[in-house]
């Protein structure tokens, strides 16, 4: 039954992960990978790993897919288009270094079955174990493996900091606005024209209050719940 | 005799996912896809770990597994953001248009 299942599911992430490489579409390569990902955490299970199963759903299938598929859209990503002109030595370089791989993991694996030690699988010895569950992975994370635990959210902290960083349009200045340091600057557009009279569009405006700024903009009548007060 | 996998059937499918990856990576030219095969990379690397961890019944294995998904999020936030960038300046995701640091 376990070899069953395991024959299923690597026969669906190794069909998927080809599928990944094959596609020119990249929203295409996008669900083959969720499919990788959803096979992937099917094994875990039948490896009595279900917490790992479960977070390889939420964070690999879930969030991270997301996203990526979120960036595949907003960028209007097109099909890659056949040219084969330059760098036409990739292909069979990647394929050279695709089989030196293959064997050297087969050399590997036919040294561990060699060898006289064969652990067995998890669901075939009498008494289960606990390794996969929540709690004991919860137990292993919070003592033995605080500091790298700690040393995860820092890293999350800084992925939140930079990706933001990074993401950030730069200010944007266009040829009819002044700036000024410690001012507010006002585009001509978005100016009530009552106050400053007619104005070119390319005529700079600058305020040094808040209060100047809001008659320019027309906004002095809103009250504000402080003054009343 | 029923047949149970040995965990030389795990480290294979591994291996061969892994190997997809570095194809993918050595051959696409979209940097989307290049980011989605080193996603296959990692998630061949964390198949490992778990078959070595449920193996040989230690949970060490499972918690890197964990580590290495935070740090698959944080490179996906990071890359992702990187990629935007890179789009907004150049209009292309070819990853041969990108060669401003080349010779």
């Amino acid at each position: 039954m376990n070899a069953l299942l395991f024959i299923l599911f690597a026969g669906l992430a190794i069909g998927c992960a080809v599928s990944l490489v094959v596609q020119r579409n990249p929203l295409y390569g996008a669900i083959s990978l969720i499919g990788v990902f959803v096979s992937l955490a099917c094994i875990y299970v039948t490896l009595a790993a279900p917490f790992i199963a479960a977070v390889q759903v939420i964070v690999y299938a879930g969030a991270i897919m997301v996203l990526v598929v979120f960036v595949i859209m907003l960028l209007n990503v097109e099909e890659e288009e056949r040219r084969n002109l330059r760098l036409r030595y990739l292909m069979p370089a990647a394929v050279l270094l695709a089989a030196v791989l293959v064997a050297e993991a087969t050399f590997v694996i036919y040294s561990v079955e060699a060898s006289r030690y064969q652990p067995a699988h998890p669901s075939a010895s009498a008494n289960p174990s606990d390794v996969g569950l929540t709690a004991s992975i919860g137990t292993g994370l919070f003592t033995t493996y605080l500091l790298p635990f700690e040393i995860t959210s820092v890293l999350l902290l800084m992925a939140i900091v930079g990706a933001m960083t990074l993401a950030r349009r730069a200010t944007v200045t266009s040829a009819n606005v002044v700036v000024v340091p410690g001012a507010q600057v006002l585009s001509s557009r978005g100016v009530d024209p009552g106050q400053v009279g007619s104005i070119t569009d390319s005529t700079p405006i600058e305020t040094h209050t808040t209060a100047e700024a809001e008659r320019l903009l027309g906004l002095e009548e809103a009250p504000r719940a402080r003054d009343v007060d | 005799m029923e047949m149970v996998p040995q965990l030389s059937w795990y480290l294979a499918l591994s291996a061969v996912l892994f190997t997809i990856g570095v194809v993918g990576v050595l051959v696409k030219r979209n940097v989307i896809s290049m980011f989605m095969c080193i996603e296959l990379m990692l998630n061949a690397v964390n198949l490992t770990f778990v078959a070595f961890s449920s193996y040989f019944r230690e949970v060490s294995g499972q918690l890197f597994v964990f580590i290495v998904m935070t740090v698959a999020a944080a490179e996906a936030a990071v890359g992702l953001g990187i990629i935007i960038t890179v789009f907004r300046n150049r209009e292309s995701l070819d990853v041969d248009e990108s060669n401003i640091l080349k010779l």
